[in-house]
């Protein structure tokens, strides 16, 4: 099943172009990286994606459904979710709150202005649940801003994975984290997907060894172009993509 | 009819010339530091005072009427020296913090002139009284004109472009220019960031003072009139765009012109109408005619 | 530990008519008024991060409803008032509120000055409609559908009214600390602490803004009702730029980052005014130094240096 579709994205920023018609297919299932040399569009691509900016041309569909232009908080609400690339964490709420406000979001009690939120055993469950499948149980009460750069990347994901969504949008999850702590980071995703019915992750990444790790397909971006768009392997012997992306000497581990 | 339009129009454009002087002072402060001082109106108000007291020192000493200007003038602009005691006393703790701080140490300035300048001069209403008709009145297409107003605007426009000659012939202009595009690079490339943030606040203190000096043969001095002020003067930098030289000259046009219009045709409307078109600007067009940033 | 403070403190305020002095009494009177405005505020501030220079508009609202209720209606009873007092904060915040909420920080806090000075100027201009600057009369209401006209002023003031403030003020704390301790509370915390993310986990950050502004006008409506009968007198300068600057400050004087700070600053923005003005007239020089201080070494207010808490931070926007 087609989870995310789109057709011809295109961006603009006054006359330069950012993204030029890309076209990108996700299905269920699939663990789809992205990768490009900086400013091949990246970053610019996952914001048009997850409604943070509007394309100049082009469409995008997810599960069947137009959502060219709709809000973030509109495609937070279908099911789909994102991390940031620059870590973004509640500086003065605690992990635990972090996770509560993200579950606060997904059972739509976020107008409860009476409730008390101590005592609702669902959110505290579901922000428990998901703090101990990222390890971060122990650290539940401490404050967002006092937490080492790997868990805060670990919140920002966490928190976007308490939504329960459909399809996950990662910004370069593992950058700014030691070389231990990102196959920690990883192997953790993979694990909190299966456990809350994740459908389909799409990874920005560097990191080649977690390219060719983890991804079903690869998408190769450069200039804001669709270079390549394939399974590892017919990545890694397509002569465009390791010049322009990969690097020659990448030997990788698989 | 015409003499009456005439007049108010003048009217407009007098006020509009003070209101530059004080809007420009905001505005170089908001560009370079970024800070948006609500005690731009006390400054005017200080200078407004200071400008008295030294006009009436002056008077007594013998000094002529006729030269009451110098004294007036003088005054105000000096005065304006306050700033680096504030910038460098106070302003400069709190550039590194939120604009919610800063703003909020620009309004403890303002209670704190506020009571200084009651403390030094008492509450009742101060002037020159009828002074400025020492300057005699012109007739300008049937109105009556105060030769004074008129030199005053002369005054706001050669001040104007001597702040456009500063800011783009000097080498010290295109610092400014630099450090409010980019403080990170300009203090990479040497610039020293402390004396220009102390310049340019002085510069902008000065403008208000002197602003507040030269009105005063039109109104008499009162303890709200720096609070009342800064209400149009932020009007006046909301429409012209925040940090813009040409919209403080254009903003502080378009409020003064506007009010006056509207105190002639129907006076209940007055500032009323000015902040209705504040909202309107901010909805319809944040950075103003001339500003720069978005919201 | 702090259940027995708060205990100890609402008993202390109760017993205030009957241990202190008259004086000091009718003190209390507007700091109960103002500790409900600045319970909304602070919902608005400290929990939302959005820094108001316009919130006396509703402060205005509320004062006034109370002087044409009482005065040009007939309408005498409290509770009337205080409810037209809520419903009209709530309808003028709404429209209001829907535009400022678009906009952050020094552009909000712009928006919200010149609303509150096209109210003041309403005010003070149409002195037909509203008595121009010599204000409104505010008759004694009656409490609870009593009439207690005979009452001496002084008697009525600190006895019967100073229980109803009291009232008033601990239901509003109720509710507010409700309000901030809900799912609706959190999710306001998340976008005064990054916006960004907050949308990213669904959360809409205009809607939640504009939703913390109401009942923030709502909460200044009534305790501006309240200031009215103390000194039967309402006026323009109510909805001033700078008596909004003033309760922004009183906020930031207690703290801002905690539920009790404001109500500790009000208090101490009252007793210390009330205690310079009896020495000389000049308590903004005070107050401004005063201001000054706390925003360059102590931001966290009077509840920071008691309570060693958490780091604050307003809106990165």
């Amino acid at each position: 099943m087609i989870l995310l579709q789109a057709q011809g994205v295109t961006k603009f920023y006054r006359d330069f172009c950012a993204l030029d018609g890309v076209d990108l297919v996700v299905k269920a299932g699939e663990f789809v990286s992205i990768i490009g040399p900086n400013g091949a569009g990246k970053s610019t691509l996952i914001n048009v994606l997850t409604g943070v900016l509007r394309p100049s041309a082009g469409t995008v569909r997810f599960k069947e459904r137009d959502v060219t232009g709709a809000s973030t908080v509109g495609l937070a609400r279908l099911g789909m979710a994102r991390s940031f690339q620059l870590v973004q964490i509640f500086p003065d709420l605690t992990v635990l709150e972090t996770l509560q406000a993200a579950v606060v979001s997904r059972l739509g009690r976020g107008t409860r202005l009476f409730a008390s939120l101590r005592r609702d055993r669902e959110v505290q469950a579901g922000a428990l649940e998901v703090a101990e499948l990222f390890g971060l149980a122990d650290k539940r009460h401490a404050l967002a801003r006092h937490l080492p750069q790997g868990d805060k990347k670990l919140l920002d994901v966490a928190s976007a994975f308490a939504l329960k969504p459909e399809l996950i949008l990662l910004d370069e999850p593992t950058s700014g984290v030691s070389t231990a702590d990102k196959t920690t980071i990883m192997d953790i995703l993979v694990a909190a997907s299966r456990r809350i019915g994740l459908q389909a992750i799409i990874e920005v990444e560097h990191d080649m060894d977690i390219v060719f790790g983890y991804s079903d397909r690869i998408i190769a971006l450069h200039q804001g172009r669709v270079l390549a768009d394939a399974t590892p392997a017919e990545i890694r012997a397509d002569a465009r993509v390791v010049d322009t992306v990969i690097g020659r000497k990448y030997r990788g581990r698989r | 009819m015409i003499p009456h339009i005439v007049n108010v129009l003048m009217s407009g454009i007098f006020h509009a010339a003070i209101l530059f002087l004080v809007a420009a002072g905001l505005q170089v402060v908001f560009g370079v530091q970024k800070i948006f001082n609500l005690a731009c109106g006390s400054f005017y108000a200080l200078g407004a005072y200071v400008g008295i007291s030294a006009v009436h020192a002056f008077l007594d000493a013998g000094g002529p009427p006729a030269l009451f200007l110098l004294p007036l003038a003088l005054g105000g602009l000096l005065i304006g020296a306050v700033g680096v005691v504030v910038e460098r006393g106070l302003l400069r703790f709190v550039y590194d913090r939120d604009e919610t701080f800063q703003l909020l140490l620009t309004f403890a300035l303002v209670l704190m002139l506020e009571d200084a300048i009651r403390m030094t001069w008492g509450t009742a209403p101060q002037s020159t009284a009828g002074l400025y008709l020492v300057y005699g009145q012109a007739r300008v297409l049937g109105a009556t004109i105060p030769v004074y107003n008129l030199i005053v605007i002369a005054a706001s426009l050669v001040i104007a472009a001597g702040i456009g000659w500063l800011l783009t012939r000097t080498t010290f202009g295109r610092i400014i220019r630099a450090t409010a595009d980019n403080r990170e690079m300009a203090e990479a490339l040497g610039v020293d960031i402390r004396r220009v943030y102390a310049t340019v606040f002085t510069l902008g203190t000065a403008l208000g003072t002197l602003g507040g000096a030269l009105v005063i043969p039109a109104t008499a001095a009162m303890s709200e009139m720096g609070i009342e002020l800064i209400v149009e003067a932020f009007a006046v930098v909301v429409i012209g765009g925040l940090g813009s030289m040409r919209g403080a000259f254009v903003g502080a046009l378009v409020v003064g012109v506007l009010r006056a219009v509207a105190i002639s045709v129907y006076p209940e409307l007055e500032m009323l109408l000015i902040y209705l078109i504040v909202i309107a600007v901010l909805v319809l067009r944040p950075r103003g005619l001339f500003g720069g940033a978005a919201v | 530990m702090g259940r027995v403070i708060l205990v100890l403190l609402a008993t202390g305020l109760l017993a205030v008519p009957h241990v202190a002095s008259t004086y000091h009494a009718t003190l209390m009177l507007p700091f109960m008024a103002y500790g409900v405005i600045l319970l909304g505020l602070n919902l608005l501030f400290g929990y939302t991060g959005l820094v108001s220079f316009g919130h006396a508009l509703f402060i205005g609202v509320g004062a006034y409803t109370g002087a044409v209720l009482t005065s040009e209606l007939g309408v005498r009873s409290l509770e009337v008032i205080l409810l037209a007092a809520a419903v009209l904060g709530a309808v003028v915040a709404a429209p209001v509120g829907a535009l400022c909420v678009r906009y952050v920080k020094i552009y909000f806090g712009m928006l919200t000055l010149a609303f509150g000075m096209v109210f003041y100027t309403f005010l003070l201009k149409f002195y037909r409609l509203t008595g121009g600057d010599e204000g409104m009369r505010v008759l004694r209401p009656f409490l609870l559908g009593v009439d207690l006209g005979d009452m001496p002023k002084l008697d009525y003031l600190v006895g019967p009214y100073y229980y109803y403030l009291a009232g008033v003020l601990a239901l509003a704390t109720f509710c507010m600390w409700r309000i901030v301790h809900s799912p609706f509370g959190l999710c306001l915390r998340t976008i005064r602490d990054n916006p960004a993310k907050a949308e990213a986990l669904g959360v809409s950050v205009t809607r939640y803004r504009w939703y913390a502004f109401v009942i923030s006008a709502v909460y200044a409506g009534v305790g501006g009702a309240l200031l009215g009968p103390p000194t039967g007198n309402v006026d323009p300068t109510l909805a001033y730029w700078t008596h909004s600057g003033n309760i922004v400050f009183m906020t930031l004087l207690g703290g801002f980052a905690s539920f009790f700070g404001p109500l500790l600053g009000a208090f101490v923005f009252i007793y210390l005014q009330d205690t310079v003005m009896s020495v000389v007239p000049y308590w903004r020089l005070v107050f401004g130094a005063i201001l000054a201080f706390i925003v360059i070494f102590a931001p966290s207010g009077l509840m920071g240096l008691f309570v060693r808490r958490r780091p604050i931070q307003v809106a990165p926007g």
